[in-house]
């Protein structure tokens, strides 16, 4: 794909970088031929393509740009989108507490570890419904938006999502940038605002549900193609009048495949019974079936 | 993520570029170049200080996790002070690659 662009300052550096990055391969490639003898030399390149962080957007002559969306994924999710299909209803509704059973064991069954509607005996007011994007949330006092990129792609990604004026449901991720740790990051990087004050109980025990419902770890698909990741609850929201159920991060929208467009699709979000934290937030594959 | 990701630091290049004009797709393109360069002058670096036979043997772990912190562990028994030298390519590149921003917003 060309690029046209009547941007100088882009154009500039696009050149300036692309000519950089030939100069950097031949250099490369000249340096450690010697490994490239032992691997083929497409190996070594494939190497370099599948380390490269957002390696489908390898500049080449003409180069093109990642478009940010995760593709769907042709794999053991996929078979999963298709058990799904039945029974998940074709219109915006809320699960009856047999299909939630039903999709409960179906989630368990293949992802290998507890899911649920309900856990502990609470439950929040719907485990279907529609999300819509939420911004990044600051994790600590003095936090910025270009501090949640860990590389430039990350920015191009997800920083135009840009950051929430006001802090998450539970305040600052942690007291300060030198004591956030690698789980503080990955809490705010996959986190979900649901509907915690429609809750059921909600109101009559409100210490108790907030403590339960304080980064639970909740699993979210996308029904349509399976893709799916691990969350946690960071936020309430949204409001009622928006039409939607609840909010995912930008990482969140990404790895579910509803980053583009309207930012808004239907899911299934139900709980994750990990007493031990052992199951890690992010994008999540089926893994394959014991025959 | 990659397993060097924590001894780069690109936060100021991308502040540079935060302020431009750019559309959602020129920003992507800009940004895979930045971290491509980075990955091809890191991966160097690494791999000028190992010996044919620990280049392999390092190439063959990537293939099998590239996020793995066994890179980390495996660079830090072959290579003295890997950490700073990977710091260091990477810090003079995104200094040059933020000079060239500059000098990119100057251009009318």
């Amino acid at each position: 794909m060309l690029f046209s662009s009547k941007k100088p300052h882009y154009e500039h550096l696009r050149k300036k970088w692309t000519a950089k990055h030939r100069s950097l391969q031949e250099k490369f490639f000249d340096k450690h031929s010697d490994v490239g003898r032992q691997i083929a030399l497409g190996s070594l390149g494939s190497l370099m393509l599948l380390t490269t962080p957002n390696a489908t957007a390898l500049p080449g002559h003409n180069l093109v740009a990642d478009s940010g969306q995760i593709t769907r994924v042709k794999d053991n999710n996929a078979v999963l989108a298709e058990d799904l299909k039945d029974k998940v209803p074709t219109d915006m509704r809320s699960l009856s507490i047999t299909e939630e059973q039903d999709i409960g064991t179906i989630l368990t069954e293949s992802f290998g570890f507890n899911v649920s509607a309900e856990l502990q005996g609470k439950r929040l007011n719907r485990s279907y419904g529609l999300i819509g994007g939420e911004q990044h949330l600051y994790r600590y006092p003095g936090d910025n938006l270009i501090k949640h990129a860990d590389n430039a792609s990350d920015w191009a990604m997800y920083g135009s999502s840009g950051i929430a004026p006001g802090l998450g449901a539970w305040g600052y991720f942690t007291s300060s940038e030198a004591q956030m740790t690698s789980k503080d990051i990955m809490r705010e990087k996959y986190y979900i605002a649901v509907q915690t004050f429609l809750a059921p109980g909600f109101s009559e025990r409100t210490a108790e549900y907030r403590d339960f419902f304080k980064y639970r770890k909740m699993l979210l698909i996308n029904p349509k193609t399976g893709q799916a990741v691990v969350t946690d609850i960071a936020d309430a929201g949204p409001s009622e009048f928006t039409g939607k159920h609840l909010g995912g991060s930008p990482e969140v929208m990404h790895a579910i495949g509803l980053a583009q467009g309207p930012r808004k699709g239907a899911v299934l979000y139900f709980f994750i019974d990990d007493p031990n934290d052992t199951i890690p937030l992010g994008p999540i594959k089926v893994p394959e079936r014991e025959a | 993520m990659a397993f060097y990701t924590k001894y780069v630091v690109v936060e100021s290049l991308v502040s540079e570029l935060h302020e431009m004009d750019l559309s959602e797709s020129e920003r992507a393109h800009l940004s895979a170049l930045i971290d491509s360069n980075l990955h091809h002058q890191i991966m160097d670096e690494i791999l000028s200080s190992l010996s044919v036979d620990d280049k392999k043997l390092f190439i063959k772990l990537m293939e099998k996790d590239p996020e793995s912190e066994r890179l980390m562990e495996f660079l830090n028994g072959k290579v003295d002070n890997i950490e700073g030298r990977i710091q260091k390519v990477a810090d003079e590149l995104v200094s040059e690659m933020e000079k060239d921003v500059k000098e990119a917003k100057k251009i009318k």
